[in-house]
């Protein structure tokens, strides 16, 4: 069962242009969906988890019509929102079963089980009668994704799941997610490149509304390896570097900017390669566009 | 902390939100005070719409609306930095509590004033300008600014800085929205509750205090004031006022007091989060091999229903675990409580029995309190996965569109339920408590879960469309207040009828003779018709409302296009369907079989009746002098029929061959006349059903003619609004005037208000006829129609009950299923007669005179079976009664003496010849202690004493005709209860008639008349006539007067034309008051005369073993005009001194009481007396007309030996 994507656009009634003629085919497995705050993430996921209306373009999953057979999207998806609230006088055990009750699931001793195992599965099992106004935010994204996947889906949608997550926490939510993404449909929406490294099968970048890249994240990082060139600058240079070179990243090592830089040919002797990665990738494709609205 | 009221002050001028308050608070003054929709506290007729009293009485009505403001207004500040989460940024910075506080909430409280002004500047607008629309230049005064600033200064101000803190504390403390809101429903409902108590006598001062809104404390003070006094005097800042004021501004500053300590600055929003996470991270590591067991979803019906009933539980147990419901909830408990244990609720403070329906009818006083509940819980569980921020995850689960509104809606009838069980509950924990342990659940089930419960349930409905339409939680508040205050709008255009009126459906008043009798269909009929609209809302809600994150409507447009499948459309259909035929069938009922007149166009009918008949008013007429009737009542299906005839004579000295009839006017009646020797129609009046025949045989003077009468009522299907309560399935009750034609014009049926007559082009109208007026005195109170009158009648029935009118019964027979009554009375009697007829029981007695020769008299009691808890009473009564008019007015005329119970839809007993119809509500449900007036005996006696007073001298209809009927019938029973109940009870009687006297005076719309020429106004000769003639009888004494009145009756007893007025029984008076005393007829009947009577100083000295009491006394006597202008006049009056000592039973006895020359305004006595003195004063038992009873007796202290 596929979902694919097409033409979809989106322009909210502030003007803002969120989604431009998207077009997606995400196959069963992890898809992970990369781009930088504001990029048209949310609102591409919330579009598909029946929450919003584009305003042109079309959605299927399998032979189901996204748009317009909510109702049948709605049976087979697990979403979780990037920011969500919860009733904080209810325990973590009542609300699920109280979610689980309105996915369809109707026989008592069938949701006693699922939702007993999903917070056993969710770390959440000790804590189930504390009042979710007590949980910390992991423990509260871990309930999120245990409702995300009552009832079996087969879309799961995860918005910036890994958000303020300690490195602990993320990888036990990563490790969950990668156990059920085997013959579902998931889509991780993330910036951060390492989930998507780590997890996806597939993956498309996209900024300002527009997809930059798609494919499958070896394949991507192949498409540059060599061309990755790293040098350690002083401070005040970064200008000039910038202005020179394509530089597509930099960071701080030890208080000296270290930076990354996009080209065919070594630059100078001063740049060493190294090899590509994700993230190099995801650099690049931003740094494209940047310069595409500057031009 | 300027820093932080200018930042609140900037933030809240650039929202428009505090604009649209402040035109809405300006407007809603304005059109108070520039149109008519709104007729505000008591003005109208001679009280001017400017009066300060008037505009305080507008502006507090205002504050009621400007509690929402201030709620919304002072809540949010602090809230509004925990919601945006901004708290731990501002209180990490280096600013102190006091400043973060003080700035937010003087910021706030600023624009709140700037909000509120708009009441100031409205009402000014309002009025200080003609408006073109607005004809009301004679209802307003010069303009002047302190009208309108006093009552905004002593009432809006304060009211805004009491509630402004305590909403402000709520806010900050409570850190929720709807804490703030029941802390303004609670404040409302001390209003509620003080309006209660204001009622009360003897708690009318707690009621000043409790008002947070002062209007108690306003009502209190300005009580007694007279129609001049309002429209001159500002409303003063003392005695009630002053402490009420001075309470709540205490309130104020304590709840600010208390924000600023128990606020927590450092970690303010933590506040919810006490436990910190102590993961125990050993044990998560266990996990990850378990599988996720594989469940079945399922969607079908009854995975639906399973859902519904899920959710449902959820919301409700989500809603009534809420700290504010819980509290409002309680204080309703509480405040049902009170007023149940408090409340007497009858006249006279009597407690009526607490049976099932008064208690239902106590829960009934918060109607108001649970639609704003509902109101409020409606917007705040529509919002709630949205204020969770639940919305995402809940919107994309797939349950079916209508569950979530269903389950809402779901969830909020059954909190309804709950909240009317608990109250329920209380009601019966009320009634066992008050001792009247007789549980009716039907009364209880249907005025709670059919009543009140579909009442808050189609309101419930509504907010749930405004709130899914407009999708704005607070617009949508606030479009459920203008939708209600749209009512008054519709009423201001004349659109009357109850179709336009959501949630308009009367079930009555329950009644324990007829129940909820006749008012069950329309009932019925009206809420399928409510629900069948709400139905069609209820579904274009589920359409509409916003699932997911797009509320733009077009997209919502789209959307619910998609969610309209056939199961929906056919919903919304059949719901159409119900709301359509079941308004036609409305419709047809009320409009098409029955007549539905609004007011406006009843009143322009009067208007043309007086303009096109007023001249036939004194053509000369024949008088009937007999009457014979078969009536047929059919009380299952509400009809009757009459079939009889008038005889009529011609008694003036010219010949009459027109004769004039008015029908009656009910559309329900259909008459046919026919006059003996025939008679043509000369011309007929359709619109007043009015007809002028022609005799075939002109009446000559001294002749008779039979005019033959058939009437035929009969009840088609229901009205609207209030339908015929005298004829009914159990209790019917009506008189001649109501159904029966009279001759020639009806003056009664003319404008009286003047205002109405003004619109109209009609002259102001006097109430009643002069006193000397030659008209006026040849006819009777009764009308011109007859002078007496020979009755015959025969009434058949149902066979379950008994048929009662006036007269002696001569036979009764059974005719199927029917029963036949026939009485007729063997002396000619006034023509006034009532028509009877219920189940009953009966009791019966006989009162033997005092005298050999006069007969026996049958006494007989018809009541309701379970109605016998004071008819002992009455039929003691009825003895005493007739005892002591016999032995001193005159013999009593008739053989036999009747009371029969009527229905409580109306509230007075009234007397016929023998016969006495006495309403269920006013003393046969009473609980009647030996400490409390016994106003089933009053009341009997005083009926009896119409017996005399009416039947046997019937007085002329002009001015003052009801000092000759009511107050020498008051007179009369205050004698015999004189005669039976020790003298405090006889106090307590005067308190309460005197302090209805002063009342009446100041809703007086017209002018106050003395008493010799009252016109038809109660408050004077029921309440003043009362005062004024045990004093009467006090100075002059007991045998005196009565001499008078015997005399008076033995002159004008039996006689008809020409009638006795006020003037000649002032006469009598005369003729037994001492010269010495001949100016207490001058100021008790012939003036307006009021005293003013203080004890300024009280002390005593011991002298040998006799103590001297030494009191200063202040007195004022003053002449009041018909308008309350008073002034004094000098004092050369004998008024009572008086002692008390502590009596044997620890009650405060009378040592000393002597009647004292008094000539000047301070004047000094010294008493001596036996015993210790514990209070003294001046006219310590309240004879006289004081306007401040309370402070004429003092307390008596040691005098303090002065020193040498």
């Amino acid at each position: 069962m596929n979902l694919s994507i097409q033409n979809l656009s989106k322009t909210y009634p502030n003007g803002v242009h969120a989604l431009k003629g998207i077009d997606l085919e995400i196959p069963v497995g992890m898809f992970g969906l990369l781009g930088p705050n504001g990029a048209g993430k949310s609102s591409l996921m919330r579009t598909i988890a029946t929450l919003q209306e584009p305003d042109t373009g079309t959605i299927t999953l399998g032979d189901i019509n996204v748009l317009e057979q909510k109702d049948d999207v709605r049976k087979v998806l697990g979403y979780l929102p990037q920011e969500f609230g919860v009733y904080p006088k209810v325990s973590a055990e009542d609300l699920l079963d109280h979610v689980a009750v309105l996915k369809g699931i109707v026989n008592r001793k069938e949701r006693k089980e699922l939702v007993k195992a999903l917070l056993y599965k969710t770390n959440l099992y000790q804590h189930r009668k504390k009042n979710l106004g007590g949980y910390s935010g992991g423990m509260k994204q871990r309930f999120g994704i245990a409702q995300a996947l009552i009832s079996d889906p087969k879309l799961i949608i995860v918005d910036e799941p890994t958000a303020g997550l300690d490195p602990a926490e993320r990888n036990r939510f990563l490790n969950l997610l990668s156990e059920i993404g085997e013959n579902t449909v998931v889509i991780l929406s993330t910036h951060i490149v390492d989930d998507v490294r780590e997890l996806c099968t597939n993956m498309a970048i996209i900024n300002q509304g527009e997809v930059l890249l798609k494919g499958n994240p070896l394949e991507t990082i192949k498409s540059i390896e060599g061309k990755i060139w790293r040098k350690t600058i002083e401070k005040d240079a970064l200008e000039e570097y910038k202005t020179n070179f394509t530089v597509i990243s930099e960071r701080l090592i030890a208080g000296q900017p270290d930076i990354h830089v996009l080209s065919d040919a070594q630059p100078d002797n001063s740049f060493e390669s190294i090899p590509a990665d994700l993230e190099d990738v995801y650099f690049s494709k931003i740094h494209e566009t940047l310069n595409t609205v500057q031009a | 902390m300027l820093e932080f009221i200018k930042f609140e002050l900037n933030y809240r001028f650039q929202r428009p939100v505090t604009y649209i308050y402040f035109f809405l608070i300006l407007a809603m003054s304005f059109i108070a005070t520039a149109t008519d929709v709104v007729q505000a506290g008591g003005s109208g007729g001679k009280v001017m719409e400017n009066a300060p009293n008037i505009l305080a009485a507008l502006m507090l009505a205002i504050m009621i609306f400007g509690i929402f403001v201030a709620s919304a207004v002072m809540g949010v500040p602090v809230l509004r930095d925990f919601e945006h989460k901004t708290d731990s940024m501002i209180f990490t910075t280096p600013t102190s509590k006091m400043s973060y506080l003080g700035g937010k909430y003087i910021g706030s409280f600023l624009t709140l004033l700037f909000i509120c002004s708009g009441i100031l500047l409205g009402s000014m607008l309002g009025q200080a300008i003609p408006w073109p629309w607005l004809d009301n230049a004679d209802r307003l005064m010069e303009f002047s600014f302190m009208n309108y600033w006093n009552p905004f200064s002593l009432f809006v101000l304060p009211n805004l800085f009491v509630f402004s803190s305590i909403f402000f504390a709520g806010g900050a403390l409570g850190k929720r929205m709807v804490v703030v809101y029941a802390q303004g429903i609670i404040l409302f409902m001390g209003y509620l509750a003080a309006s209660q108590f204001l009622s009360q006598m003897d708690n009318q001062e707690m009621a000043a205090w409790l008002d947070p809104f002062g209007f108690g404390a306003l009502s209190v003070v300005t009580q007694y004031w007279t129609i001049t006094e309002q429209n001159q005097n500002l409303i003063p800042f003392v005695d009630s006022i002053l402490t009420n004021r001075l309470i709540w501004l205490v309130v104020g500053i304590l709840s600010l007091v208390l924000t600023y300590f128990r606020f927590n600055y450092n970690q303010a929003g933590m506040a919810s989060k006490k436990t910190k996470k102590n993961a125990k991270r050993a044990v998560q590591e266990l996990v990850n091999n378990i599988a996720i067991p594989i469940a079945h979803p399922s969607y079908n019906l009854q995975a639906q229903l399973t859902q519904l009933r899920s959710l449902t539980w959820f919301y409700f147990k989500w809603i009534i675990k809420q700290g504010p419901f819980l509290f409002i909830a309680f204080a309703g408990i509480c405040f049902l409580l009170i007023l149940g244990l408090t409340g007497g609720a009858g006249g006279y403070d009597i407690e009526v029995y607490l049976t099932s329906a008064r208690a239902v009818q106590l829960i009934g006083a918060f109607n108001l309190f649970f639609i704003i509940i509902t109101v409020f819980y409606t917007g705040e569980i529509v919002w709630k996965e949205r204020d969770m921020k639940m919305n995402l995850i809940y919107d994309a689960l797939p349950f079916k569109n209508y569950i979530s509104m269903a389950s809402k809606f779901l969830g909020m009838v059954l909190m309804s339920v709950f909240l009317l069980t608990v109250l329920m509950f209380t009601g019966i924990l009320l009634q066992v408590l008050k001792g009247y342990p007789v549980i009716e659940w039907g009364v209880y089930f249907t005025g709670l879960y059919t009543d009140t419960l579909a009442l808050m349930t189609l309101y419930l409905i509504l907010g749930l469309f405004i709130q899914a339409v407009v999708n704005q939680k607070f617009l949508g508040f606030g479009l459920m207040f203008i939708f209600y205050l749209s009512f008054l709008v519709l009423d201001e255009l004349g659109i009357e009828h109850a179709m336009f009126y959501f949630g308009n459906a009367q079930l009555g008043t329950y009644s324990e003779m007829n129940q909820y009798g006749h008012y069950v269909a329309p009932f019925s009929w009206f809420n399928l018709y409510w629900f069948g609209l709400a139905s069609v809302l209820y579904g274009i809600a589920i359409l509409f409302s916003v699932r997911g994150l797009d509320s733009k409507f077009s997209i919502r447009l789209k959307l619910s296009k998609l969610r309209l499948n056939t199961q929906a459309s056919l919903t919304i259909i059949a719901a159409l369907l119900v709301f359509v035929l079941s308004g036609a069938f409305i419709y047809y009922n009320t409009n098409v079989i029955n007549e539905f007149q609004n007011s406006e166009d009843q009143k322009d009918l009067q208007a043309d009746y007086e303009k096109t008949l007023g001249k036939c008013e004194s053509f000369n007429q024949p008088k009937i002098i007999g009457t014979k009737l078969d009536v047929e009542l059919y009380p299952k299906s509400r009809d009757f029929t009459v079939k009889g005839y008038f005889l009529m004579k011609n008694k003036s000295d010219e010949v009459i061959s027109e004769i004039h009839i008015q029908e009656p006017t009910d559309a329900q009646l259909k008459t046919t006349l026919s006059f003996e020797g025939g008679a043509e129609v000369q011309e007929v009046f359709e619109n007043f059903n009015y007809t002028i025949y022609n005799l075939a045989q002109p009446l000559n003077p001294g002749d008779s003619v039979i005019m033959n009468l058939e009437t035929d009522f009969k009840t088609n299907g229901f009205t609207e609004g209030q339908s015929n309560n005298d004829v009914v399935y159990n209790g019917t009750f009506f008189n001649n005037a109501t159904y029966f034609p009279s001759i020639s014009y009806n003056g009664s049926f003319e404008l009286s208000d003047d205002n109405d007559r003004k619109d109209r082009a009609l002259e102001e109208k006097e109430r009643m006829m002069d006193r000397d007026d030659p008209s006026g005195i040849s006819q009777s109170l009764f009308g011109d129609d007859a002078d007496k009158i020979t009755f015959e009648v025969t009434i058949g029935t149902d066979s379950s009950q008994i048929a009662i009118a006036p007269g002696y019964l001569q036979k009764k027979w059974n005719e199927g299923d029917r029963t036949y009554f026939h009485y007729k009375m063997d002396v000619p009697m006034v023509n006034f007669y009532s028509i009877v007829s219920a189940e009953y029981e009966v009791i019966t007695d006989t009162w033997t005179p005092p005298s050999d020769t006069l007969p026996d008299v049958a006494l007989e009691i018809y009541y309701h079976k379970g109605h016998e808890y004071n008819t002992d009473r009455m039929m003691q009564g009825m003895k005493e009664a007739l005892s002591y008019y016999t032995l001193n007015f005159s013999p009593y005329q008739f053989r036999q003496l009747r009371i029969m119970e009527f229905p409580k839809y109306r509230g007075f007993a009234q007397s016929f010849a023998n016969t006495v119809p006495f309403s269920e509500g006013i003393g046969f449900i009473q609980n009647i202690k030996t400490e409390n007036i016994d106003l089933p005996f009053y009341v009997t006696a005083h009926e009896v004493a119409h017996q005399w007073w009416g039947h046997q001298v019937t007085e002329a209809g002009v001015k003052g005709n009801a000092m000759l009927s009511e107050t020498l019938s008051q007179y009369s029973a205050l004698m015999v209860m004189k005669k039976k109940f020790p003298q405090e009870i006889i106090k307590e009687f005067l308190k309460f008639e005197l302090n209805s006297y002063l009342m009446g005076r100041t809703f007086e719309k017209k002018k106050e008349m003395p008493l010799e020429l009252v016109e038809g106004q109660g408050y004077i000769h029921y309440n003043k006539g009362s005062v004024v003639m045990y004093a009467l009888q006090d100075y002059v004494g007991e045998d005196s007067i009565n001499v008078a009145l015997s005399r008076f009756a033995a002159d004008w007893g039996f006689k008809d034309a020409p009638y006795p007025t006020s003037a000649d029984l002032i006469g009598y008076y005369r003729a037994v008051t001492p010269d010495s005393l001949q100016y207490i007829i001058t100021d008790m009947f012939e003036t307006i005369t009021l005293f003013e009577n203080k004890t300024t100083k009280a002390e005593y000295e011991l002298i040998g073993d006799q103590y001297k009491v030494l009191l200063t006394i202040d007195a004022i006597k003053y002449r009041a005009d018909s308008l309350g202008n008073e002034r004094s006049i000098p004092l050369q009056d004998w008024i009572d001194v008086g002692v008390f000592a502590k009596g044997s039973n620890d009650k405060d006895s009378l040592i000393y009481l002597k009647k004292h020359k008094i000539t000047g305004q301070e004047t000094k006595f010294e008493i001596l007396v036996d015993s210790e003195p514990v209070k003294a004063g001046i006219d310590p038992i309240n004879k006289l007309i004081d306007r401040n009873p309370k402070d004429n007796v003092k307390e008596v202290e040691l005098k303090e030996e002065e020193a040498v």
